[in-house]
């Protein structure tokens, strides 16, 4: 790594705790905006109870001064406080637990998107206009377009009602398979449409055509060549693909009923649980700013002709 | 050369597949396993989603009362007898004594404990363990939902006073290890079944001191028929027969699995495929398909609370300039408001829109609420010997209804005689909580009203906005529900007092307080108040301190009809239904038993295999 690199990494680090610094404080005081509070339920009680709760979580303080010593508790102690709904839990286990799952699926399925994606555009590509291609284009293009919810909803009624061979409940790990496929569709079919058009752009490189004339094998060609050098757009996808698994498992968790950090995340919004609803979107919001670095940074080590600035 | 790399291409796609398959399918067995290795019988069930405490002072859920029911054992419990009816048994206590009057109308409960009642890690459960679960759950510093169920316990109102009193504490205390006493500030009807109630459970001082004791399997000592084995934290709670139960030989299920899961869609597949055995909870859309699919395992049980609509009290309904002012207005408000709820088709409303089985309401105090006598309170609610309740909700009497309702219209708006239609109705916004049950019913409201000319808009906010909204009263007229907390009717007339924190109405507040229009005399009934075109808070209010005070069972009975008289006069609670409570129970399972408050008994219940 030269010093230009390193320098744009520094910057680009910096700039990431900038973007999170900006995301808490607007959270924090949209959040406060709202109506409603955390100890409201359908039978309210009383004026001196609610009193009492809210000193004991700080609640009865200035904002500007809650504001502070979140920040400060964050930084220093990395504290994300106690959770107000679930009372005697520390808000970092509760998010710990559902990442546990979350990421346990997001994982999953990247894997799943990009070992299937990955060869499938490279058989439609190598296969131009030919039937295989043509069927691999039109699936693609159906999950590309269709939201998760409905594919999810789909899946849910084939597999788990009409042939009842997967359970629809995600709190086990084989409903897991469910939500993981519904997840990697979407990704996959992006990745397998990427994978094939970039590959016919390298196909019709003149160094491909050289290797080709200079009597290379077409496994060495394909491997060695062209696969490798069309996965660059590939690389740059995973950061945004990362984004997509976060926000679509908000929505599958829901379907599926997985106990991931995604339905903690809107439940969290639902209940008015401050220290839940700050902690989750801290993480939420690391983990994308975090994984958008990465793939910028990696696409500038798998192709040394792109420039930094 | 060609065909053979999309070969070994898609090969590679199929392993690639096949590997990740591979990550989660080998997991299943080993779940279905662990099933089986458990000894003996095992049911599976879903009531709602991750609940939000198991500690007994401070649930205030009845997915988790449902739990706390099977973990520990209070002094009374709830059971079935043989001839099927519920009951309130002694359960930690021999048996459930009489109060001994004191001379200051104070009355004293001695209650001995049963030997050999165990924690369940093994230590004696002792009356100072009881003594010190009531004084935390009615603190302060817990500021517990349902502290104030402790408010009929003498001393409870020195610990809530605003200026602090010094030593302020329940009037309970252990005489010895097996020897609880507590006195109560007057007698009360339901003190037995608040003792069957989770709030009044015992916990032990060394294991609460740890503030997050309830959130963990490990720390969670409790001393009923089960113990909580493993929380699999918004996925499953294990509970397991405690072997130190002193019961433990009549617990007939070794292992209730409780899957956590608020999705009714979710709830319904799986109990289709069969992995769940009873589930809280269906999709509203799917309840007629579902009576008809499954008629023996789709139950509908009484479930004591009202859904009703009310309305702002200091909203103007008067067409403008009307020339009425002060009491007279609030008169004619009531009137109208009145009126308007002779509008509603509530049959329709239960067998076309809610499709539970819900009672069609015409007061507010709910079915299930009984008299002394043992009747219905709401069947003796009202003064009409023709039907029950305040208006005669038969579908019958629609016709009626409305030609009533629109004869009151007529004296404060114009009426088109040809169109059948009225002009100057302020617009209306009918405040609900999304969801699209409240949305059906708020549209049927809608179009009912748009019959005779007044419009109402439809407005809904999230759940938290919504309670906020309604309780600061900025709104005119909202969706409204209420589930008693215990069998009395008391539960559905004090939240009506001007100082109460239910009072969504604004009863009593901004331009009301100083409405004198309501009478109370209940010199006929002994005591010396008579009150002629007061105000709420020389009405209601004191009506309502008169019931808390009165020890006479009788009296206190028509005490509360005649609050409820009153609340009702007002027009502002436009009761439509009682809610019923809807699950869905597998016909393999016998020995299932369900509350009035709706707690669910899987201890007695076996599987047919």
């Amino acid at each position: 790594m030269n010093s230009r690199t390193l320098k744009y990494v520094l910057k680009r680090i910096l700039l990431a705790i900038v973007t999170v610094w900006v995301v808490i404080t607007v959270t924090f005081f949209v959040m406060h905006a709202v109506p409603g509070g955390p100890f409201m339920g359908e039978k309210a009680i009383s004026a001196a109870a609610q009193a009492s709760l809210e000193a004991k979580y700080g609640l009865d303080k200035p904002l500007i001064e809650q504001y502070f010593t979140y920040l400060k508790d964050i930084v220093t102690r990395f504290d994300f406080g106690p959770s107000l709904k679930q009372r005697g839990r520390m808000v970092i286990d509760i998010i710990a637990d559902g990442m546990k799952t979350s990421a346990k699926l997001g994982v999953i399925a990247a894997c799943l998107a990009a070992l299937c994606g990955i060869p499938l555009g490279a058989v439609a590509a190598l296969r131009r206009n030919k039937l295989i291609d043509k069927v691999i284009m039109v699936i693609t293009t159906a999950f590309v377009s269709m939201p998760s919810f409905i594919m999810g909803s789909l899946l849910l009624v084939f597999f788990a009602i009409r042939l009842a061979v997967l359970p629809a409940n995600g709190s086990t790990p084989a409903g897991l398979v469910l939500p993981i496929i519904t997840l990697a569709l979407y990704p996959m079919a992006y990745i397998t449409r990427l994978t094939r058009s970039s590959m016919l752009d390298v196909l019709g490189q003149d160094y491909i055509r050289t290797a080709k004339a200079k009597g290379v094998s077409g496994v060495k060609i394909i491997f060695g060549h062209a696969l490798k050098n069309s996965l660059i757009p590939v690389i740059t996808y995973f950061g945004p693909m990362l984004a997509y698994i976060v926000t679509g498992s908000l929505v599958v968790e829901q379907i599926f009923a997985v106990p991931g950090i995604g339905r903690a995340f809107v439940s969290s919004i639902t209940n008015r649980d401050y220290p839940m609803v700050m902690g989750t979107t801290i993480v939420l919001a690391v983990l994308i700013v975090v994984m958008n670095l990465l793939s910028d940074i990696l696409y500038k080590l798998v192709d040394p002709r792109i420039n930094l600035d | 050369m060609k065909k053979y790399l999309a070969l070994v291409l898609a090969l590679a796609m199929a392993f690639s597949l096949a590997a990740c398959g591979g990550n989660s399918a080998p997991t299943a067995p080993a779940a279905t396993q662990a099933v089986e290795e458990a000894t003996g019988s095992s049911i599976a069930v879903c009531l709602a989603s991750e609940p939000d405490t198991l500690d007994p002072a401070l649930n205030s859920a009845v997915d988790g009362a449902t739990m706390l029911v099977h973990l520990f054992s209070g002094l009374a419990k709830w059971e079935q007898n043989e001839s099927g009816a519920l009951v309130i048994v002694p359960d930690a206590a021999e048996e459930l004594v009489e109060g001994v009057e004191n001379e200051d109308g104070t009355v004293t409960y001695t209650y001995t404990l049963r030997e050999g009642m165990k924690w369940s890690d093994g230590k004696d459960v002792t009356a100072a363990d009881f003594a010190y679960a009531w004084q935390r759950a009615a603190s302060v510093d817990l500021a517990a939902d349902y502290g104030y169920m402790f408010e009929v316990i003498d001393g409870y109102d020195d610990v809530w006073a605003e200026e602090p009193v010094e030593g302020a504490a329940l009037n309970v205390k252990a005489v010895d290890d097996r020897t609880l006493e507590v006195t109560l500030a007057n007698a009360v009807s339901y003190w037995n079944e608040l003792l069957a109630f989770p709030t009044y459970f015992p916990v032990r001082e060394d294991v609460v001191s740890n503030e997050s004791w309830a959130t963990d399997p490990k720390t969670y000592v409790c001393n009923g028929a089960y113990t909580i084995t493993g929380w699999d934290h918004n996925s499953l709670i294990t509970l397991e027969k405690n072997p130190n139960y002193v019961d433990a030989d009549e617990i007939l299920m070794d292992q209730i699995q409780v899957y956590l899961s608020d999705d009714a869609n979710n709830m319904l597949t799986n109990f289709k495929n069969g992995e769940w055995q009873l589930i809280d909870d269906v999709p509203t859309n799917e309840i007629a398909a579902l009576k008809e699919a499954y008629p023996d395992e789709f139950v509908v049980a009484g479930q004591i609370g009202t859904y009703y609509v009310c309305w702002n009290v200091n909203e103007e309904i008067l067409p403008a300039g009307s020339g009425l002012e002060g009491a007279e207005a609030e008169n004619a408000r009531a009137e109208i408001r009145n009126a308007i709820s002779l509008l509603f088709d509530r049959n329709y409303i239960v067998e076309d829109i809610a499709q539970g089985g819900q009672v069609p309401a015409s007061s507010f105090v709910a079915m299930g609420m009984t008299n002394p006598d043992g009747s219905q309170f709401y069947k003796t609610a009202g003064s009409s010997e023709e039907f029950d309740g305040y208006y005669n909700v038969s579908p019958d009497a629609l016709e009626d209804n409305f030609a009533q309702c629109v004869e009151v219209l007529k004296k404060y708006y114009d009426y088109d005689e040809a169109t059948g239609m009225f002009s100057g109705f302020p617009t209306l916004t009918y405040l609900y909580n999304t969801s699209e049950g409240h949305k059906a019913i708020g549209e049927y409201l809608q179009s009912a009203l748009a019959g005779v000319g007044i419009t109402m808009n439809l407005e809904n906010q999230e759940w938290a906005t919504f309670l906020n909204t309604r309780k600061n009263g900025d709104y005119s007229i909202a969706r409204n529900g209420w589930l008693a907390d215990y069998n009395d009717p008391i539960c559905f007339l004090d939240m009506w007092t001007t100082a109460s924190g239910n009072n969504d109405v604004q009863f009593g507040k901004g331009a009301h307080k100083d409405v004198a229009v309501y009478s109370l005399d209940l010199t006929d009934l002994g005591y010396d108040v008579a009150v002629e075109n007061g105000t709420w808070a020389d009405t209601y209010d004191v009506l309502i301190k008169t019931i808390k005070g009165c020890t006479d069972n009788e009296v206190r009975y028509e005490l509360m009809h005649r609050a409820e008289d009153l609340l009702m006069s007002t027009g502002c609670i436009c009761p439509l239904y009682f809610y019923t409570d809807i699950y869905m129970l597998d016909d393999s399972v016998s020995g299932f038993f369900s509350n009035p408050l709706g707690y669910k008994y899987f201890m007695y219940c076996t599987t047919a295999a």
